[in-house]
């Protein structure tokens, strides 16, 4: 009986994939031999070089313009469109010399003084540029201003001294633009036409839909293996996975590990996980705009905060939404930088309920201590939607009673940029494995662009400051490991886990993914 | 003295069975619009007392049985009868708290729609004019975007959730009634009946409510029924583009915008059930209604099935 009914719904299904798959056999093809096409789960939100919201905009920028430094996929600072640094002696002022002969896309000069625009541009408040240049690069390197020293050396000065693989890391991530072709544009038209200084050019943008890039012929810094790279913006999981079993596609990021076993079945392509750097969180919101919300005044409490840190099964979660055994975040920097001495929270709920007894909240006759929202994004990390409720399951089951508000990634970052988003949020930040301040320069300020909880604990900012002034690694590695323990015991994230990455990559391409989910493949060639 | 021809006349009226006599015997011949009435009297129960007889909370997690498949298949969990989600939760209790949501949103937005488009055309019919060709004119206005594009536009201004679905919904299916109860009463207004009221004083919202819309009702009813299984699918369709009720509330195009990724890993029961859900009862609503259409409609009795 069972094996006839288990016959039926087969052919059923079989039938209805058919149906559904007509599409895409119709559609199928195989790019050609100059095409490299990428598919992502989200668009771009425009053009500017300096204004960067998120990895996906990253990946396609650094293809499109040029960088002082690059971070390898070893983790390594090697030299772009600069070719060497010196320091000064206070450890505030960075003197870049750039290569011989650059241009921009346009056939302009690229010299010391559009470096020093690119940098200035972005940190001009007239413009009201927000992401991560402005909002997190620049602060975090104190950014005072530049000078043009000549032609090819230009000085990036700060306020403080930092850890040149910090300082560095950091200022690879400002792309380099060229003064005259941007300064001939207004805002609006600079967020539509990007004149690059990298191996591509910018083609044409069909938002929500594709960016083409070209090969810029006599580029020389970096290797272009493909005449034309399409970044495709495809939002469903599935549909990635299926246009990248068709082969309509060459990579195709954040695979749903579910289905990890249909892509290497289809011997088109296949899924390589890496362990990634991306550290996800709950955070919780110290906004006063949030003071008449459900469970605020609660979460204000430093004993709630670390209470629910014992509540989450995050193994569980790991294991079972996200495919593999990811380690539980024990702070905000990945391994091995991590403070030795800080243990992951453990699965406690029964310490958990004993925590919130204590703070002053007990369970009510309903069985619930107080009402709070968690509001979530769905589509931008790995099953983030599911992850987000089963964290508001945990919550509601030590009494926290959780409803979850979850939003598509376009509306949710509209939100979490001016940190509009609480009392309790899930977030993912990029992180790096160079630098524990890297990191940690999420914090960099109270009102830091990436401090979204908005998070004010003056004995951790203190100590921040205090960095500015240690030339020593080991004394910098004791107060990196004492700030890393306030965050630890007067947490304003509950800690979850550093994101574990697929990528189904087809098997015509040479391409390996990278831990900090920049996907850079200029260098990606045909087997 | 009593005219014969009369007296016999009347004996036939008397012996004429009630509408509802009528109803059954027509129910009984034809047979599937029974068939249909038995499903949908399952989800209306379902509908109605979910909670007495779902057999677990619907939005109970448990990730540890995640994608328990159903039925006897291999790895079955028989606390799961039909399996389980993404999340662990039991998909039956899902099916049937989502019944609740589909019958929510297609009542009620067929109400909505059906109060405002049928007061407007009868308004539009009877006083025709200029007041009639505001009315339509807005209705042409409405008609000239489609109509799942206009719903995702206020959707995605006034943001997802019940309310604001079964609004949209109803707001937008008032064109239809608005339409056909206009040309009903432009047919009607002229009648003796309307003559009739009108001089014996009878304003304009007696005639056009008490004495017109009586009259202009039987399409209009058919048409609804109609309708209901056509909004229960625009629910499911907002569902499973994330603009119909969050995802903590069970229905049945949510569970299958949640069935999405799970397609190409072979996890079928994901989107089977809550399809077959969706399937029946529009089948049931749409064999139902076609059956309304031969009741009410003399010109089609003896027609159909």
């Amino acid at each position: 009986m069972s094996k006839n009914l288990s016959r039926v719904v087969k052919l059923s299904l079989f039938a209805l994939v058919i149906v559904m798959a007509l599409p895409l056999l119709v559609s199928a093809q195989t790019p050609d031999e100059n095409t490299l096409i990428i598919g992502q789960s989200v668009d771009v939100g425009q053009l500017d070089p300096a204004t960067i919201n998120s990895r996906a905009e990253a990946n396609i920028f650094f293809h499109v313009f040029g960088t002082l430094f690059e971070i390898a996929d070893t983790g390594e600072l090697r030299p772009y469109l600069a070719n060497a640094y010196t320091i000064s002696e206070d450890g505030k002022e960075w003197t870049f010399t750039l290569n011989e002969g650059l241009t921009c896309h346009d056939g302009e000069a690229l010299t010391a003084e559009d470096v020093a625009y690119a940098f200035d541009r972005a940190a001009n408040p007239d413009n009201g540029f927000t992401g991560n240049t402005s909002g997190f690069v620049l602060p975090s390197i104190g950014f005072q201003g530049t000078r043009v020293e000549d032609e090819l050396n230009v000085t990036i000065i700060t306020d403080r001294y930092q850890t040149p693989n910090l300082r560095l890391a950091l200022i690879s991530e400002v792309y380099i633009h060229c003064k005259d072709a941007y300064e001939a544009m207004t805002l609006e038209e600079s967020a539509q036409n990007p004149i690059g200084s990298g191996p591509y050019r910018f083609v044409e943008w069909i938002p929500d839909d594709r960016i083409v890039l070209e090969r810029v012929e006599g580029y020389t810094l970096r290797e272009a293996n493909f005449q034309t790279q399409i970044w495709r913006v495809i939002p469903e999981a599935s549909t990635r996975v299926a246009e990248l079993i068709a082969g309509n596609i060459d990579v195709a990021a954040n695979v749903p590990f579910d289905q990890s076993e249909a892509v290497n079945a289809s011997g088109v392509a296949e899924v390589q996980a890496v362990s990634g750097t991306r550290r996800i969180y709950v955070g919780f919101q110290f906004g006063e705009n949030f003071a008449d919300a459900p469970g605020y005044d609660a979460l204000q409490k430093t004993e709630v905060r670390v209470a629910l840190q014992y509540a989450v099964d995050v193994p569980t979660i790991c294991q079972t939404l996200l495919g593999t055994s990811c380690e539980r975040a024990s702070s905000m920097v990945n391994p091995p930088n991590n403070n030795p001495n800080l243990q992951p929270y453990p699965y406690d709920p029964a310490m958990a309920e004993e925590l919130l007894d204590a703070a002053g909240y007990p369970r009510g006759e309903n069985g619930v201590r107080f009402e709070t929202v968690l509001m979530g994004p769905r589509g931008r990390y790995l099953n983030d939607a599911n992850v987000v409720q089963a964290i508001a399951q945990y919550l509601t089951d030590i009494g926290v009673q959780t409803t979850v508000d979850i939003r598509d990634w376009a509306d949710y970052s509209q939100l979490v940029r001016p940190k509009e988003v609480g009392p309790m949020f899930f977030l993912g930040t990029g992180g790096g494995t160079w630098s524990a301040l890297y990191d940690m320069a999420d914090l960099s300020g109270p009102t830091a662009g990436t401090n979204y909880t908005n998070w004010n604990n003056s004995e951790w900012f203190e100590l921040w400051d205090s960095l500015a002034d240690i030339r020593d690694a080991e004394e910098e590695r004791a107060v990196v490991n004492q700030m890393l323990e306030i965050f630890y015991n007067d947490p304003p994230w509950l800690l979850l886990y550093f994101q574990p990455d697929f990528y189904g990559v087809s098997n015509r391409l040479n391409w390996n993914a990278r831990r900090d989910e920049w996907i850079v493949i200029y260098n990606a060639t045909l087997k | 003295m009593v005219n014969p021809a009369i007296s016999i006349s009347l004996k036939q009226d008397v012996r004429r069975p009630s509408v509802w006599r009528r109803a059954r015997f027509s129910l009984i011949r034809a047979k599937w619009p029974l068939v249909a009435i038995a499903i949908l009297l399952v989800v209306t129960f379902c509908a109605a007392f979910g909670p007495l007889i779902s057999p677990k909370d619907p939005n109970r997690q448990n990730l540890v049985l995640r994608l328990a498949p159903p039925f006897q298949v291999e790895g079955a969990n028989p606390e799961f009868p039909l399996g389980t989600d993404g999340l662990g939760r039991d998909i039956l209790s899902r099916l049937i708290y989502g019944a609740r949501v589909s019958l929510l949103v297609g009542l009620t937005a067929v109400v909505i729609g059906g109060m405002l488009g049928t007061s407007l055309g009868v308004v539009a019919g009877y006083f025709g004019g200029r007041v009639d060709d505001i009315i339509m004119r807005i209705a042409d206005v409405q008609l000239a975007f489609p109509f799942i594009l206009l719903t995702i536009m206020v959707l995605v201004v006034l943001g997802p959730g019940i309310p604001n679905l079964v609004l949209v919904l109803g707001i937008g299916q008032w064109v239809t009634y608005a339409r056909i109860a206009r040309g009903q009463t432009i047919s009607q207004r002229e009648k003796e009946y309307v003559e009739a009221a009108r001089s014996m004083g009878a304003n304009h919202w007696r005639i056009m409510f008490r004495s017109i819309l009586p009259n202009v009702l039987a399409p209009l009813i058919i048409i609804s029924s109609f309708n209901v299984a056509s909004v229960i699918l625009s629910e499911a369709s907002l569902s499973f583009l994330g603009l119909g009720v969050p995802p903590t509330v069970p229905t049945w195009g949510g569970m299958l915008a949640e069935s999405r990724d799970q397609l190409l890993a072979g996890k079928w029961w994901l989107a089977v059930f809550p399809g077959i859900a969706i399937m029946m009862t529009v089948l049931a609503i749409n064999i139902l209604g076609d059956w309304l259409r031969d009741f009410l409609d003399p010109r089609l009795r003896g027609a159909g099935f």
